[in-house]
């Protein structure tokens, strides 16, 4: 048996994940961290030309600096009137700062994702991730009851800088608000 | 017919709109009994907003034949998905067919599992959802009752076959 010590929450749940997923069960992770390493996960996408990718996170990630978004669903007010187009704005400066890849999560299907996606014309910059049964913002530790509102179970708002897989900065809301989750405050850090 | 109130107790529907309006209503959901009694509704339901068939076919079926249907007697013709309010919103209003057809989001699903027509579209990225189905239901009754035999299917479910059947 290891000993506690050493051993980070996270890293402790990691490693007795092995075990629950073998008995069926899934316990809420402890949020995603300064110094954890990014999940792995793969997520469905459509590209610029309507064709449907399967897309690693890691394989996108490794050796390189991204930025990875989250909100808690395609086509509501702040989500897609402030949170994501902040990035739009910002992609620019974010690339002339050496980040290769933004990405955006949420727990909706791919394609309500594109839909969404395609309501922004100049959003060519961010790839819209669709994380329908919510599994990525599960190993995120990320997770929103949002059902009183219509919505199910959600991702909170959130945005993470990563550089080869470790995480730098993690800006999380602790529900939909949108404080220090913006693009603005990430481009700060870099 | 079997009785649509009855067969799902306790459940409701929340009607497609802004987030706005949801705020302002503070997230009301509507009964099935205020939908269903004393009415003459014709209900169908698809797989997914924004997604192949249900956009092209099944609901514009419903919208070019939204005359007849009034001229029927129908007092409402309505949608219902799998999906939060709010995505069928905007669905909605692309598909421009928000004056013909009330639009109605079964967000967990609760309303399709009690009338068993859930089925899990996981393969095709949709995890749990609906069949692709239409009913004419009369004061809560249902009169008459089509299901396609693949989601993904659309040859008993469209507007032209349940006028027929009122």
């Amino acid at each position: 048996m290891p000993t506690l010590s050493g051993f980070s929450p996270r890293s402790l749940q990691l490693l007795t994940k092995r075990r629950d997923r073998e008995r069926g069960k899934r316990e809420k992770m402890a949020p995603i961290a300064v110094g954890d390493i990014l999940p792995d996960g793969t997520l469905p996408c459509f590209d610029e030309n309507d064709q449907l990718q399967q897309v690693s996170i890691h394989a996108l990630a490794a050796g390189k600096k991204v930025i990875l978004f989250g909100v808690p669903g395609a086509f509501t007010p702040t989500c897609s009137v402030k949170h994501v187009p902040g990035f739009i704005e910002k992609a620019e400066e974010l690339k002339a700062k050496g980040v290769a890849e933004i990405l955006l999560i949420s727990v909706n299907d791919p394609f309500v994702m594109k839909a969404w996606a395609k309501s922004y014309p100049e959003g060519k910059h961010i790839k819209f991730l669709a994380d329908g049964s919510a599994t990525y913002t599960h190993a995120l530790g990320l997770e929103l009851d949002l059902s009183e509102k219509g919505l199910g179970t959600r991702s909170r708002r959130f945005a993470l800088l990563v550089d080869d897989l470790k995480v730098k900065v993690a800006n999380i809301e602790s529900g939909g608000e949108f404080t220090v989750s913006s693009a603005e405050e990430i481009l700060k850090t870099l | 017919g079997d009785d649509i109130v009855a067969a799902a107790p306790n459940v409701s529907l929340q009607k497609a709109r802004t987030w706005d309006e949801g705020v302002s209503s503070k997230f009301s959901t509507t009964p099935l009994s205020d939908i269903f009694k004393g009415k003459k509704v014709v209900i169908f339901g698809l797989p997914g907003a924004y997604t192949g068939v249900c956009s092209a076919q099944h609901v514009p079926s419903y919208k070019n034949n939204i005359e007849k249907f009034k001229a029927k007697g129908i007092d409402s013709v309505i949608c219902v998905a799998v999906n939060d309010p709010y995505t069928l919103n905007g669905w909605v209003e692309k598909l421009q067919a928000k004056d013909a057809i009330e639009f109605y989001g079964d967000f967990d699903g609760k309303f399709h599992k009690s009338l068993d027509l859930g089925v899990d579209l996981s393969a095709a990225l949709l995890g749990p959802r609906s069949h692709r189905w239409s009913a004419y239901v009369e004061d809560g009754k249902i009169k008459a009752f089509n299901v396609e035999n693949a989601p993904s299917e659309f040859k008993v479910s469209g507007g032209e076959k349940i006028l027929s059947q009122i």
